[in-house]
């Protein structure tokens, strides 16, 4: 062990030089002039912006925008989806060019390029008045460490989807607890040994991270700039992951890829009678399994204590203003108005994105809308319950990306062989306190 | 087939006919399925057998879907990917070529050293040299062009190995010895004579840069942002994420699944004709070199 440690460091140090011989190279050609930072007369000068999402159809809502502000042009790429956006986006800003002026980044990304100084602080635009528009959680996410580093696009407040022609033919009601959840748990499987109540995702970090979260677990804190808290084993975690070794060890639960033509298969075959996620999924179930997206329904999340009222979120990003943009006040400008202005919130959310302003999540024409792809419910009556009780003072690592993508080698082996799940947490928090630790951060561990 | 000597006759053998039938039937099932996957839209594709065509056959639809969508930036991709692989691999070919013809027949200071370099260059992975690959390009200002992918793809210091093990062989040094008598320069001698007797080797060459080019995906990944430069592996694979919805956020009301499997099985088309076309040149380069003339 101890031989190895040294080449290691010095292994991520190469690269490290490299990319500081870069970055004081291109600074050293100049910081533009002073620009302005008044996003109104930025909106009225002719500027072209470019706008990295890979949210589709959000042009529609570009247009709007577009037609408003006739002087400004935003020329939307679609440069990868997620960890590829980043790796890209870390790189161009490292390099100086090549970066857009606006981009999409999901909550958990953000508190790495914030920190590390890679964003425009949008309070120097004005952002911080923005504040009440948003729900609590949104901006708790997108407000780290003194900046306003994004505007809040869409949240996932978690909900249980239920298929409800398989409850009704098994009598059974969706849990309200963790304990029933269990029970049906087993009544599905003794209906028939193929069936599981649901499914997980050995390699989504975001699912387990979404039950750990309701479960009142805050693993991942940031202390100061340098010193970051993890703790994957606190009383939250725990019981997440006792219940999750319960139920994958009784082969209750399928341990299985999501999104993946066999799992939509499984969602539109009875296979999966649940699947717990964001509030962002009717619009998947409806274009992915048009047949059967009408036995769907939605209900709150199942309560570890009968009568509670406690949810997370899962997924949803924000849009910020990369340090190098050429154009940062139009840029602030046109981000704000995206995600805060009325009639543009409501664009997006025709679009399927669901709100984190607080405006829409109390409009009644909102919460009463039938949802076709869920049977005709009013299921964002649900959502917006949902997402008012999400559990608050969660927060994702300064190298959350990191964290993520070796989350299958750890926790993910153990939820695929139906092991220890807690085992595969105490993996993990190795693996993140020796990376952390690599790259300069004071991990602290309890 | 008839220059070949015919084996001593064998009976045949049972175990290795079902073998090779077995062999043949894990090579093409994903075809199968690629081919039956086409034909379906995004429900039967969900639920029915992978193996056989769902409910109505839609291939022509989604072909049509997939050469329509975001106004055809599909045959953009396709474009994309013949240019970086006809350009590239043939300027890798021809590169390569060259500098294995010079190392092989030229005595020079530093040779040996050179040589060395090539073979010890052919250890690093061209995915380590992508990030300093990006920032070199970033100062250079080709970034986010085509150029970014293609100078990288003509340098291939495999080839450069193999041509220049070649070259010693193919190309005897009494030729080039009578083409000097006879007045012709160095130049003119390369390509008018070496270049022919080094046709198989260039050739193969050409085949592996091809498929290199045509499956690149990293170094296109990290250095194009535009959409409109990507080649086809990379465009795919922004379809595919956009269907499975990775990131947990924004919801899909395009049906992507379609689009992901037919823009597949319509990139695979060029790749198999070109295989097909080109398996006796390739053939022939390997077998050319083995035997000394």
């Amino acid at each position: 062990m101890i031989p190895v440690r040294p080449r290691r460091r010095l292994l991520a140090l190469v690269p490290a030089a490299a990319l500081a011989l870069g970055l004081t190279a291109c600074g050293s050609s100049g910081p533009s002039p002073a620009a302005s930072t008044d996003p109104a007369a930025a909106l009225d000068t002719p500027t072209t912006l470019t706008f990295w999402t890979w949210a589709p159809g959000l042009d529609k809502t570009v247009a709007l925008f577009e037609q408003k502000y006739p002087k400004i042009k935003v020329n939307i790429v679609n440069a990868g989806q997620s960890a590829t956006e980043y790796t890209k986006l870390q790189t161009a800003i490292k390099a100086g060019t090549g970066g857009p002026d606006v981009a999409q980044i999901e909550y958990f990304a953000l508190p790495e390029f914030a920190l590390s100084k890679r964003l425009v602080n949008l309070k120097d635009f004005g952002a911080a008045a923005l504040e009440p528009k948003f729900t609590a959680s949104a901006w708790s996410q997108v407000a780290v460490a003194d900046g306003v580093w994004a505007v809040p696009q869409d949240t996932g407040p978690m909900a249980m989807f239920y298929n409800k022609k398989l409850f009704d033919e098994l009598k059974l009601e969706p849990p309200k607890t963790w304990a029933e959840f269990e029970q049906v748990a087993v009544k599905i499987k003794e209906s028939d040994p193929k069936r599981f109540i649901t499914s997980i995702d050995p390699g989504d970090a975001g699912g387990l991270d979404s039950l750990m979260w309701q479960a009142g677990s805050r693993p991942f804190q940031q202390k100061d700039a340098t010193t970051v808290a993890v703790n994957l084993q606190d009383p939250g975690a725990k019981k997440t992951a006792d219940l999750w070794t319960s139920l994958l060890s009784r082969k209750l639960v399928d341990p299985a890829p999501g999104w993946t033509n066999e799992w939509w298969q499984g969602m539109g075959s009875g296979r999966y009678a649940m699947w717990l996620t964001g509030a962002w999924a009717p619009g998947n179930i409806a274009s992915t399994i048009p047949d059967t997206a009408k036995d769907w329904r939605a209900a709150p999340m199942p309560q570890w204590t009968a009568g509670d009222n406690v949810s997370a979120e899962n997924g949803g990003s924000a849009v910020a203003v990369p340090s190098t943009s050429k154009n940062k006040a139009a840029a602030a400008a046109f981000a704000i108005w995206l995600n805060s202005d009325p009639q543009a919130v409501r664009s997006l959310n025709e679009n399927g994105l669901f709100p984190a302003t607080t405006e829409l999540l109390k409009d009644p024409a909102f919460l009463d809308k039938p949802l076709t792809s869920l049977g005709g419910q009013p299921a964002n009556q649900v959502f917006a319950a949902s997402s008012a009780a999400v559990g608050k003072g969660w927060q994702y690592l300064p190298y959350q990306v990191y964290a993520n993508s070796v989350f299958k080698d750890t926790v993910g082996q153990a939820l695929g062989a139906g092991t220890d799940v807690n085992a595969g947490l105490t993996a993990w928090q190795k693996r993140i306190t020796d990376y952390g630790t690599q790259q300069g951060f004071k991990v602290t561990t309890p | 087939m008839s220059r070949r000597t015919t084996p001593a006759r064998r009976r045949p053998s049972t175990a290795l006919t079902l073998a090779m039938g077995l062999m043949l039937l894990y090579a093409l099932l994903p075809l199968v399925w690629l081919f039956m996957s086409s034909t379906k839209d995004t429900a039967s594709l969900m639920n029915s057998f992978g193996l056989w065509f769902g409910d109505g056959f839609h291939l022509f639809g989604n072909i049509r879907d997939v050469l329509t969508y975001d106004d055809g930036i599909y045959l953009r991709w396709f474009g994309n990917t013949l240019l970086y692989a006809v350009v590239g691999a043939g300027g890798a070919a021809f590169v390569s070529t060259a500098a294995g013809y010079g190392l092989a027949k030229y005595r020079f200071r530093g040779r040996t050293a050179l040589s060395a370099l090539v073979l010890g260059a052919i250890a690093i992975p061209g995915t380590a040299l992508a990030v300093p690959t990006y920032l070199l390009f970033s100062k250079a200002g080709i970034v986010d062009t085509p150029w970014a992918v293609l100078l990288p793809s003509l340098v291939s210091p495999f080839g450069v190995y193999l041509m220049r093990v070649y070259a010693a062989e193919a190309v005897p040094d009494t030729v080039l010895e009578a083409a000097r008598i006879d007045g012709s320069g160095e130049l003119r001698t390369f390509f008018t004579i070496s270049l022919r007797m080094l046709a198989p080797g260039f050739v193969t060459v050409l085949l592996f840069a091809l498929v290199a080019t045509w499956n690149n995906y990293f170094l296109p990944l990290i250095v194009l942002s535009d959409p409109q430069w990507f080649p086809l592996t990379v465009g795919l694979n922004q379809w595919n994420a956009l269907a499975t919805g990775a990131a947990g956020s924004g919801v899909t009301t395009v049906n992507f699944y379609p689009l992901v499997v037919t823009g597949s099985l319509l990139a695979i088309v060029p790749l198999v004709v070109a295989f097909l076309f080109l398996q006796r040149f390739w053939q022939s380069g390997l077998a050319a070199g083995s035997v000394k003339e």
